[in-house]
């Protein structure tokens, strides 16, 4: 009896003890995470227009996001983020998966390659932006300059006035720097993957596609999940390369979600209405990672070995 | 233990006597370019004040020149109600978001003088009735063109279209450029079309009336010489200044629409092709319109929030005076406000555009609309022209759009013609 009292005594003491542990990191998580985010949320309730003051600052309600939703430039920049998302992740995942069986392969000089694959993914985001703004000019560029020569075109095209020909450079630049990232992380992924159950399937008679579709794919698939809920969400919120590379145009065909809240939020200074497309795109993305985690039941720890 | 006492005093004395420093002198401070001649020039002039006041301190506080980051960097102050910086330098088209807003001092009370300044510049800064900044230098939209390829420049439109459409089948690479990205330089360059063929933006009692029969010709006539005679290049449509200006002084195009800043670049031989074959005149008009330019430049305020309004108005008033304003055009090439210098000899050796040509220019300036919503009204334009000029939309449907988005928005804050609410107090 006494020794149970005593042992209860000192799990609650422990648990205090782990609480007083704890507690520094819950409260950095609150006032870096859970504060701002609740904040936001408040702000999306009101009208609150720097640049108008006469207006002051009413609680408005969901007028905010009623706004949104009858907002023909919210669902336009929707979309455009679909497209981008849908057509980036989807490049990426193929593209990064023939990347990484080359990888895994044993050559001489396999590590200087695989350091030299990640250089795209090195490069900061809007110098990328840039090179490929160059790579696309109308007059200048070698986009143009090569489609001419091997006879494909006869003069200069100019992409970034077309709403749909301005993805072409938007898209490439993206597949193009983020391809290494999804490799190195399917990479790590088929490192994992025992060589005996290559060897058992080689014995029974699987040839090499068998072998991938069988054995492959299917020990790979958390680490692509992974890879595809890192893509996604990244995708989803992209900014700084649209930003540079076609500023959201022409007219608004290519601004995303995030290049518009800015908008809102820096550009004119509407703190009510950009924090209710800051909660939207927060909702989506929230609703994007469960979507994931839980439809496709990704096992974050277990990728992670 | 004194001198301890005594700084104490001083502490007390900045945080009890506001804006004055340990000297009993009233501090202004006043933001402004952190590098090159503009800087210096203006720490020059700033001096020379503080020599005639000796009781007002001026500090200067550096701020980015980019118009953007500058005007974000303003609301966050004034949106502190903050007394510093005391005095404003404010983009010609944000006088009267700033004065509707109450963070700018009227001035009518000093009295300005303001008959002596060219009268666009002074209507872009008035709101609702009051005189919110003084015009310190001017900006103005210009036709650039060749003289090795034409004996005049166009006087009319017409005129212009053929002449670019002759020089092109003469070997000149693109008849005319302007700047035809999607960003506030579009707007500008549809203003001086709009004008050209009789149409506005917003009428004098302040509504929307920008799908005028006259717009829709403007907008067509501005898709046309990109489609159908081709004079104006398509990646003109991604182009801002600096882009037509490096065609133009290639030698790739007979006419270009640009800002005078140009004028310097473009006769410095060691860089230019066009240098001494080139001349400005006024974009030219339609029949049925008037040459336009679009105004553009500085102008100087004061900080509602300011302890000292008078000594803040003694150093716009200084730096406004015609004596400055020539220094301003000679040293850093800036346009005086005051008509009355440009029949100064002095200030033909400042300006590289002859005086009396720049000031038939400026004559004809018209401000952007003046509202303190202009600029989220400019980006539906923006958004709506580029739309219409990149093919995605007709001209008319498009500028019905913009009219609509736009009137929409004047509604929702309280702005509409016929209103008395809110900003027109």
């Amino acid at each position: 009896m006494r020794d149970a009292d005593r042992t209860v005594g000192a799990e609650s003491r422990e648990a205090r003890l782990a609480w007083a542990f704890v507690l520094p990191a819950l409260a950095t998580i609150f006032l870096i995470a859970l504060f701002p985010l609740a904040w936001t949320v408040w702000e999306s309730l009101h009208v609150h227009d720097l640049r108008m003051p006469w207006r002051g600052q009413p609680f408005v309600w969901l007028a905010n996001y009623a706004e949104a939703m009858t907002d023909g430039r919210f669902w336009g920049a929707m979309l455009h983020t679909a497209i981008f998302t849908v057509g980036t992740v989807t490049l990426e995942l193929v593209l990064g998966l023939i990347l990484a069986l080359a990888l895994n392969r044993a050559y001489r000089g396999r590590g200087l390659v695989r350091a030299a694959v990640l250089v795209p993914w090195a490069i900061p985001t809007v110098v990328a932006a840039l090179l490929w703004r160059f790579m696309f000019d109308a007059q200048a560029g070698i986009a143009n300059a090569v489609l001419i020569d091997i006879g494909l075109m006869e003069r200069p095209f100019v992409w970034l006035i077309h709403a749909w020909a301005a993805w072409a450079p938007v898209i490439l630049a993206d597949v193009w720097k983020m391809t290494p990232f999804v490799a190195l992380l399917l990479l790590a992924g088929l490192q994992n993957i025992d060589d005996s159950l290559y060897e058992a399937a080689r014995i029974d008679g699987a040839g090499p596609w068998r072998q991938f579709i069988h054995v492959t794919l299917p020990l790979l698939k958390p680490a692509i999940l992974v890879a595809l809920i890192f893509r996604t969400l990244d995708a989803f919120r992209v900014f700084d390369l649209i930003y540079v590379l076609t500023g959201g145009g022409p007219g608004t065909s290519t601004e995303p979600i995030a290049l518009y809240t800015f908008n809102a939020l820096l550009q004119n200074l509407r703190f009510g209405y950009g924090s209710a497309l800051s909660v939207i795109v927060f909702v989506v993305t929230f609703g994007l990672a469960m979507f994931y985690i839980r439809v496709l039941d990704v096992d974050l720890t277990e990728a992670g070995e | 233990m004194q001198a301890r006492f005594g700084t104490l005093a001083a502490v007390a004395c900045i945080v009890a006597c506001g804006g004055g420093d340990e000297d009993g002198r009233q501090v202004i401070t006043f933001p402004a370019s952190a590098v090159g001649a503009e800087a210096e020039l203006l720490q020059e002039q700033l001096e020379r004040f503080m020599l005639e006041r000796p009781d007002v301190r001026i500090v200067r506080r550096e701020t980015p020149d980019a118009a953007d980051q500058r005007h974000q960097l303003y609301v966050q102050w004034l949106n502190a109600r903050a007394s510093d910086p005391d005095i404003l330098q404010l983009d010609v088209i944000w006088t009267p978001e700033f004065a509707a807003a109450g963070w700018i001092l009227p001035l009518d009370a000093f009295a300005p003088p303001v008959s002596e300044y060219f009268p666009a510049t002074v209507a872009a800064n008035r709101w609702d009735g009051a005189l919110y900044a003084l015009p310190w230098f001017v900006d103005v939209g210009m036709l650039y063109w060749r003289t090795d390829l034409f004996e005049r420049p166009p006087a009319s439109l017409e005129e212009l279209s053929r002449a670019a459409a002759r020089s092109r089948s003469d070997g000149t690479r693109y008849g005319m450029v302007w700047q035809g990205a999607r960003y506030e330089g579009l707007v500008t360059v549809f203003l001086e079309h709009l004008g050209a063929f009789g149409g506005q933006i917003m009428d004098a009692d302040g509504r929307v009336v920008v799908d005028s029969n006259a717009a829709v010709r403007a907008l067509r006539f501005m898709a046309d010489e990109i489609y159908e005679t081709g004079n104006v290049p398509r990646a003109a449509l991604t182009w801002q200044e600096e882009q037509t200006r490096f065609v133009f002084q290639n030698g790739q195009a007979a006419f270009m629409r640009n800002w005078p800043y140009a004028y310097p670049l473009l006769r410095d031989s060691a860089a230019s092709r066009v240098a001494g074959r080139f001349a400005v005149a006024p974009m030219p008009a339609a029949p049925e319109g008037e040459p336009t330019a679009t105004l553009g430049g500085s102008q100087l305020a004061i900080n509602a929030n300011t302890e000292n309004p008078e000594a803040a108005y003694a150093v716009i008033e200084y730096l406004t005076r015609p004596e400055q304003m020539l220094e301003r055009a000679r040293v850093v090439g800036q346009y005086p406000t005051r008509p009355a210098l440009y029949g100064r000899p002095e200030l033909a050796r400042g300006l590289s555009v002859p005086p009396d040509r720049a000031r038939r220019i400026i004559e004809r300036a018209v401000p952007r609309p003046v509202t303190p919503v202009y600029t989220q009204l400019s980006q539906l334009l923006q958004i709506r022209l580029h739309r219409a000029l990149t093919g995605q939309q007709e001209p008319r449907a498009a500028l019905e759009a913009a009219a609509a988005e736009m009137r929409a928005l004047l509604e929702k804050v309280g702005l509409a013609p016929g209103e008395s609410a809110g900003a027109r107090r």
